[in-house]
């Protein structure tokens, strides 16, 4: 018997904001353990929820990315259960009426293109962190996470096996990360995942028994799991072996297997309703358009633009579209200076460079890219040598500058007299007889020598070929 | 109701009744569940729910992040804290 | 009583304030009237603590409530029920007023306690339109209706403090905007009182003081050439039934948050997570409040949402509108603040849900946002933001009763 796997994913993803969803507590990855808390969002009692405005922004955005419908009234609800992570003993989300409903996202496997459809998307606060001590035998819990936003976004079960649900992942992530909805790491746990599964038999009509898998956060880890939870499936439906019941799983991904789950979220009756505190949001024409005005095109609309309008090659076009914030710099660049294929170089290998060294990702390029666009100007006009370019780059990744002034007011400026150029070299070729000899025996890397020597006097500021070209006349009269 | 839903109430609420208790809620549950039916005389098929009794829309504040409380002040009344912490017995997921 | 006394107190007795113990206080702690969080400091002032202060007034001490503020006799408090010379139960907010240790008492209105207390005190107390004092600071209990009033011993200091802590509160998701709040203010533009209608169908189980009571204030009105009409008002009944099911299921989530782990209460005896919790909760809650969370999140259950919780929700609406409608008629509703003035310790061992049956009368009010006003011994029940015209009226009542 053939076998098809059915697949849903609930995935939530952390919003970019810099606040909390309802107090005002700092939102960002990497603070010390309970760090980013306030009374409110560590349970205590007194504080009510006020609503950060940009979660409903970026809610919105999300849904318009993937094309939703967007709820033009859209309320909270409140979801109770008991976790220490969890440290109300409830959940503020969004049951009754979530912002998002009915969108769809293109994918393509092996198998071709694909509409996956996305039932809802809801809006709510994430959950604190345990750390299992084994030194004290005991769980700690930190509540920096709790009340950071949230996206669930519940897709309907269209996804056949692994590789869609990567490729699904990875679009999802692509535009999420393009509209700066989320920076979508999931190995900072802004990106998770639920997988539900079940499997029948091919061309049948009804579902299988369905069971959950919580809070993933790797793709590998997730294709491990479908490829043995479907067949754990089959093994289950073929043999009888491990009665399948519809249940929450865990992924051990270093033992390779699921389990289930014996405590969270499994107790049954979550009993919503409606927060009291938190008043109804309604999304009006004049807020719609602002969102829906300022969504960005989808990475490989730009690309073709690039391509088309640009005259970019194909990977160029690819690299700078992988990151929403290159395609910002590289247009504002190209407004500046009209110079694309000069613009896509800096950005692909300069900019690359620097953000490597940096460890940081190609999202958090935060470089003007009119300065970037005035710097390129000034290598093309003569004014600043690349070399001496670059460092001016260096110092732009650090401080907000004028590449102009800045070159000016630090001696990087071209000198462009070609007397006073003429004096330097003959100086360093009067006091190098030694390479000028070898060099007129053939030995060319002489010629580099003097080259340096001139560059280091001249501190970088000349146009090389000018150089190289001064260097061989007076060379060639002495 | 009755005695194993009740039992099943109080594990969802974490909260254990003594026997004597359990009757007494028993009879409560009752005597609400004859008040509950005594609604249905008021019709409300065509009525919309009201969960704000004064009606306002889009209380919202800017995305602005301010630090009030250091941690310390936070655990303070911990019943058990380490390490910066709040300290649970071992969970077993 | 009184719980909590602050030390440094020592201004004059019209400087003087108390607070009841669901508003939370940095310089004194706040228990709730609950084991749970007995001797619990918070770390932060209520917005209305603030506004106090800020108007040179002096926090001097905190009043014991029931547990969570929903009884109305403070019979559940883990510190014991005030108990007066003839056995009977009074209220320590009450107590306090009557002897004159404040000027006034600042009260969490969660279920109507503060407004049992006044017309057994014969204090007058006012409960304001929902939204139109900050509930930041306050310990949350049902909040869809919970609502900070104002008690004193006559209207003019009532008014006073009401007229300080009205006011829009950036903090408070559900505060209303300043120029709605500002209504309240004692300078404010007001209609003054004309019609009372008395709800005939909220009498039918009260007894003869009460009954007195309700004649008193007819014939101090008629003296006033406040004009009285008879409403049946059936419709007002309901009101109980639906704002229990509201109020249970707001406090099972609420109280929720207490469960051993990041402050207050914490059993000794526990191996693992779920004893953590239980133990904790168990040992710290009284049984009316046990009650409540175990109703409460029975109307919530699937099984029970749309039959139970869904239905109090439209029938509060309708309520709401029939409030709206016999207040477009008259400028106040009167009903009784309760069936009987006093229960003794027995009668509240031997029926644990006294509470539950006297909330008939402060659940209209409760259960709307209606603003509502006890004074003489009954309660008048108004149009939103009609504070002014209702304080107006028991001013002109208390002068009537100084002249006779």
């Amino acid at each position: 018997m053939r076998y098809e796997t059915v697949i849903g994913l609930e995935v939530h993803v952390e919003l970019a904001t810099e606040s909390k969803i309802f107090c005002s507590c700092s939102a960002k990855f990497g603070a010390e353990q309970n760090d980013n808390v306030c009374p409110a969002c560590c349970g205590m009692p007194g504080m009510l929820p006020v609503l950060n405005k940009r979660v409903v922004d970026l809610g919105m955005t999300a849904g318009m990315m993937l094309n939703c419908h967007i709820n033009r009234v859209t309320t909270f609800d409140k979801k109770s259960y008991y976790y220490p992570d969890l440290p109300a003993s409830y959940q503020t989300t969004q049951w009754f009426a979530p912002i998002c409903v009915n969108g769809t996202v293109d994918i393509k496997t092996s198998n071709g293109e694909k509409k996956v459809r996305i039932k809802q998307i809801h809006m709510e606060e994430d959950a604190g962190k345990l750390v299992h001590d084994d030194w004290t035998d005991t769980s700690l819990v930190d509540f920096n996470r709790t009340s950071v936003p949230l996206i669930e976004i519940v897709s309907q079960p269209d996804l056949s096996g692994a590789e869609e649900v990567v490729a699904y992942l990875e679009r999802l992530r692509d535009l999420l990360r393009f509209a700066r909805v989320s920076d979508c790491r999931w190995e900072q746990g802004s990106m998770r995942c639920d997988v539900n599964l079940s499997v029948r038999p091919e061309g049948s009509n009804v579902l299988g028994v369905r069971t959950e898998m919580k809070n993933m956060n790797s793709i590998s880890a997730i294709t491990r799991a479908i490829d043995y939870e479907t067949a754990r499936h089959i093994d289950a439906i073929e043999n009888g072996i491990g009665k399948l019941v519809q249940e929450t799983r865990r992924w051990d991904d270093v033992k390779g297997k699921s389990y289930p789950m014996r405590n969270k979220e499994t107790a049954g009756d979550y009993r919503y309703f409606p927060d009291p505190n938190v008043m109804p949001v309604v999304i009006d024409d004049e807020w719609y358009d602002r969102i829906r005005k300022s969504l960005p095109d989808f990475p490989e609309v730009k690309k073709a633009h690039y391509m088309e309008e640009f005259g970019l090659s194909e990977y160029d076009a690819d690299q700078l579209t992988q990151s929403r914030a290159f395609c910002d710099v590289f247009e504002d660049a190209y407004a500046e200076c009209s110079m694309a294929k000069e613009a896509a170089n800096w950005l692909i290998s300069d900019c690359a460079s620097i953000l490597n060294k940096k460890q940081q990702t190609f999202d958090m390029l935060s470089i003007s890219g009119k300065a970037l666009g005035q710097l390129i100007k000034l290598v093309k006009e003569d004014k600043v040598s690349r070399g001496n370019a670059k460092r001016i780059l260096a110092v732009m990744f650090e401080q907000d500058i004028d590449p102009e002034e800045y070159a000016k007011a630090n001696g990087f400026i071209v000198n462009n007299d070609m007397g006073a150029l003429e004096a330097i070299v003959k100086e360093v070729v009067a006091s190098d007889t030694k390479s000028v000899t070898d060099y007129k025996n053939g030995k060319e890397k002489a010629l580099m020598a003097l080259f340096g020597k001139c560059m280091k006097q001249l501190k970088g500021n000349c146009n090389p070929q000018v150089l190289r070209e001064m260097l061989i006349k007076v060379i060639d009269n002495s | 109701m009755n005695k194993e839903s009740l039992i099943q109430l109080e594990k969802l609420n974490k909260i254990l009744l003594s026997e004597e208790e359990r009757e007494e809620m028993l009879c409560f549950f009752e005597k609400q569940s004859e008040n509950v039916s005594g609604l249905d005389a008021i019709p409300t098929q065509d009525v919309e729910r009201m969960v704000h009794v004064m009606p306002m829309t889009n209380v919202i504040r800017d995305d602005v992040a301010i630090k009030q409380f250091t941690r310390d002040q936070l655990q303070e009344d911990a019943p058990e804290s380490y390490d910066g912490y709040w300290q649970v017995p071992r969970l077993v997921e | 009583m009184k719980l909590y006394i602050s030390e440094s107190a020592s201004t004059s007795y019209e400087n003087k304030v108390v607070l009841d113990d669901m508003i939370l206080t940095k310089k004194l702690p706040t228990s709730a009237g609950s084991r749970m969080l007995d001797g619990y400091m918070s770390l932060f002032d209520a917005e209305i603590v603030t506004k106090l202060e800020e108007n040179g007034y002096e926090i001097a001490a905190k009043a014991n409530v029931g547990e969570f503020g929903i009884d109305l006799l403070g019979e559940t408090s883990y510190y014991g029920a005030c108990i007066c010379e003839d056995g009977t139960l009074t209220n320590a907010v009450a107590e306090i007023l009557k002897r004159k240790e404040a000027n006034a008492v600042v009260c969490f209105d969660v279920n109507g306690a503060p407004r049992r207390a006044a017309a057994i005190g014969n204090l007058t107390y006012i409960k304001p339109t929902y939204g139109t004092v900050s509930r930041y600071g306050t310990i949350p209990a049902a909040c869809s209706g919970e609502t900070v009033g104002v008690m004193a011993n006559d209207t003019s200091a009532c008014r006073k403090i009401l007229s300080i802590i009205a006011g829009h509160d950036d903090k408070d998701g559900t505060s209303l905007p300043e120029e709605t709040c500002a209504l309240l203010k004692a300078d404010a533009k007001r209609e003054p009182v004309k019609k009372i209608a008395v709800a005939k169908s909220m009498l039918a189980s009260v007894d003869d003081k009460t009954k007195n009571l309700i004649e008193n204030f007819k014939a101090k009105a008629a003296k006033c050439s406040v004009e009285i009409v008879e409403i049946d008002a059936l419709e007002l009944t309901a009101a109980k039934t639906a704002w229990n099911i509201l109020m249970s299921a707001e406090v099972c989530n609420n109280v929720s948050r207490y469960d051993g782990i990041k402050f207050g209460y914490r059993t000794p005896k526990y191996e693992d997570i779920d004893e953590l919790y239980t133990n904790s909760r168990t040992e710290a809650f009284g049984y009316l409040l046990k009650s409540t969370i175990l109703y409460g999140s029975d109307a919530l259950s699937t099984d029970n949402y749309r039959k139970v919780y869904d239905k109090a929700l439209r029938v509060r609406r309708v309520l709401s509108e029939y409030l709206y409608k016999v207040l477009a008629e008259a400028d106040g509703i009167l009903i009784p603040a309760c069936s009987k003035r006093n229960f003794t310790e027995a009668e509240v061992k031997t029926n644990k849900y006294i509470s539950y049956d006297e909330s008939f009368y402060t659940a209209p009010s409760s259960i709307t946002g209606f603003p509502t006003m006890v004074t003489g011994g009954v309660q008048i029940i108004g149009k939103p933001f009609s504070e002014n015209s209702l304080l107006d009226m028991a001013l002109m009542f208390e002068k009537e009763g100084e002249e006779s």
